[in-house]
């Protein structure tokens, strides 16, 4: 992958998004606001699973983390918005790092459990830490983001501002898969002892993509946080780290713009089905099998039956070589 | 000074010894095969050469640095190169970005500077035009070729071999020879190369080390190896003797 390509997704994101942004009712901004915020989530999360391959199904509480961060120092301590993010972007970097040192010494479904474990604790602090969290009433009156004295109070700027975090992260995303630290975090994924036989420190790695997994999460629970201006801990519960997991697979793992087109999906989805009722759980299930049967690189691996007819041509020179090459 | 060395190691699974009081020393430029029936504990020794298993007695010194308790990503920065019985590239990423993994093990070098390092190691090894394939379009032997150039980007001043010529075919197996005396002659690179191939064995090697139900039994060039009766009837058995009359 060229360095272009993280500069040309970014402007995609912006142009496409910035359309949108024209056509769409209210009530649909707030969808593709919740899906923005969403995608910056699962980008995060592809580092972590889709390039490390460490599962995580604790990747909202660092969401919640995140959230919970920026609506304390602004409600609490009065902060402005623009210096809590940050702040608490940085606050989970560190939480990050203590919880991923006992954590990333599990493996496989281990990992996936612990996670689980820590999602539920966090729910379980968060709901009962009242004096602090609010408890299940959640904080409210959290601030919105002023940008040069206007507020983005309605949909449409708060999902502009939004959109350009996604492009900024997209954009930062790509460079560091097309860097050593990618391809590091991907030889760990592959096969760990190969990767400690070419120098790489594993377990350096491993930390290094669960950290930046979680300020992806950060970000995203900040600006979650200042868009609805209300958080509880239902926002962060273990069910909201199954549905990143789901929206990464379904986009296709280890893409950054699969994680984009799976939160996309994943976010209408219901509502374009809400017909079905409970009835859409199924649907859902089902849905998620059909596309790790059918495209088991998710929706990136989509290709138009024409292209595969034309690859199913070009493969017959290619035969011929390898056949060659077997017996010289 | 040797280059690697190795001093009474000993490692014991359970009931099963390994490995007890094996010895080696590896010099400069020096080409090593160390052979053995199957369960001699060849690879056992490699594994603990690289760190991927703690032995329990003995140590393990690179150029006179104690790394018997090093992490196997350290003893590769400090000069220890390895391939894989079955050749392990990182079947995700490029034929050219796994040898830039390799080519990373230096930081500070920047993204041109790591593809024309790997480029070149692919050029040595006839691999440039694969450069951009992905790892599951290549031949086994390609494979293979593969891991040896990312353990060469890592620039190896010791190389440890497991079994390359495995699965290769005979013609696979004389390139791979030659290849590898090359690397010694542009690299001043030692090689210390576990195989069951014999033929290669006698052409490379300068020196022989046999093991045995986890004992050396033999050390010596390769005639010195051909005549010992400790060898041939670890190989063929006591009744050896008779059994060719």
């Amino acid at each position: 992958m060229s360095m272009r390509f993280p500069l040309l997704l970014g402007i995609v994101i912006l142009i496409a998004g910035l359309g949108l942004s024209m056509l769409l009712t209210d009530y649909h901004l707030r969808l593709l606001n919740l899906a923005v915020i969403s995608a910056i989530a699962v980008i995060g999360l592809n580092f972590a699973f889709g390039y490390a391959g460490l599962i995580s199904l604790g990747h909202a509480a660092f969401v919640g983390t995140g959230a919970y961060g920026v609506a304390l120092l602004t409600t609490l301590l009065g902060w402005s918005p623009w210096l809590a993010l940050p702040v608490a972007v940085a606050g989970t970097a560190i939480f990050a790092v203590l919880i991923g040192l006992p954590l990333l010494r599990l493996k496989g479904h281990y990992l996936a459990l612990a996670t689980l474990g820590l999602n539920v604790s966090f729910s379980m602090v968060a709901a009962n830490w009242i004096e602090l969290t609010g408890g299940t009433n959640g904080i409210s009156r959290i601030p919105e983001l002023q940008v040069a004295g206007h507020a983005l109070a309605d949909e449409r700027s708060y999902l502009w501002f939004a959109l350009a975090v996604l492009a900024v992260s997209a954009a930062v995303a790509g460079l560091i898969h097309a860097s050593r630290h990618g391809r590091a975090m991907i030889a760990v994924r592959d096969d760990e002892t190969a990767a400690s036989m070419t120098g790489i420190d594993v377990t350096r790695v491993k930390i290094a993509a669960f950290v930046l997994s979680s300020i992806y999460a950060a970000v995203a629970g900040g600006l979650f946080a200042c868009h609805m201006r209300f958080i509880s801990p239902e926002d962060f519960s273990y069910a909201h780290s199954i549905t990143y997991l789901a929206m990464l697979i379904v986009g296709g793992e280890g893409s950054i713009v699969g994680a984009i087109l799976g939160a996309l999906l994943l976010t209408f989805l219901p509502e374009w089905l809400r017909f079905l009722g409970s009835a859409y759980l199924a649907f859902f299930g089902v849905f998620v099998l059909a596309i790790l049967v059918f495209l088991p690189s998710g929706l990136v691996g989509f290709r138009w039956p024409g292209s595969l007819r034309r690859d199913g041509r070009s493969k017959g020179p290619a035969m011929v070589a390898a056949s060659k090459e077997v017996r010289p | 000074m040797s280059l690697l060395q190795a001093t009474g190691i000993a490692k014991r699974y359970g009931g099963l010894t390994a490995l007890s009081d094996v010895e080696l020393s590896v010099g400069e430029d020096e080409f090593i095969a160390v052979i053995g029936p199957n369960g001699a504990g060849k690879s056992t020794l490699l594994n603990v050469l690289t760190g991927l298993v703690l032995p329990d007695k003995g140590r393990v010194l690179l150029e006179g640095r104690d790394m018997t308790r090093a992490a196997a990503h350290k003893r590769v920065r400090a000069g220890l190169g390895r391939t894989f019985q079955h050749g392990r590239p990182f079947a995700r990423l490029s034929v050219l970005e796994n040898v830039m993994a390799g080519a990373a093990i230096r930081s500070r070098r920047s993204e041109a500077e790591l593809r024309k390092r790997a480029m070149t190691v692919l050029d040595q090894m006839g691999l440039a035009a694969d450069a951009q394939a992905a790892i599951g379009s290549l031949s086994y032997g390609r494979r293979r070729m593969v891991e040896m150039c990312r353990a060469l980007a890592c620039e190896p001043r010791v190389l440890l071999l497991d079994e390359p010529a495995a699965g290769l075919n005979s013609a696979e197996v004389d390139q791979l020879a030659d290849r590898l005396s090359d690397l010694r002659a542009k690299h001043r690179l030692a090689i210390v190369l576990i195989e069951h191939n014999m033929g290669m064995v006698m052409r490379l090697a300068q020196r022989i080390v046999v093991l045995n139900f986890g004992c050396k039994i033999a050390e010596g060039t390769p005639s010195e190896i051909q005549r010992d009766p400790a060898v041939l009837s670890a190989y063929l058995g006591e009744g050896h003797r008779h059994a060719g009359v």
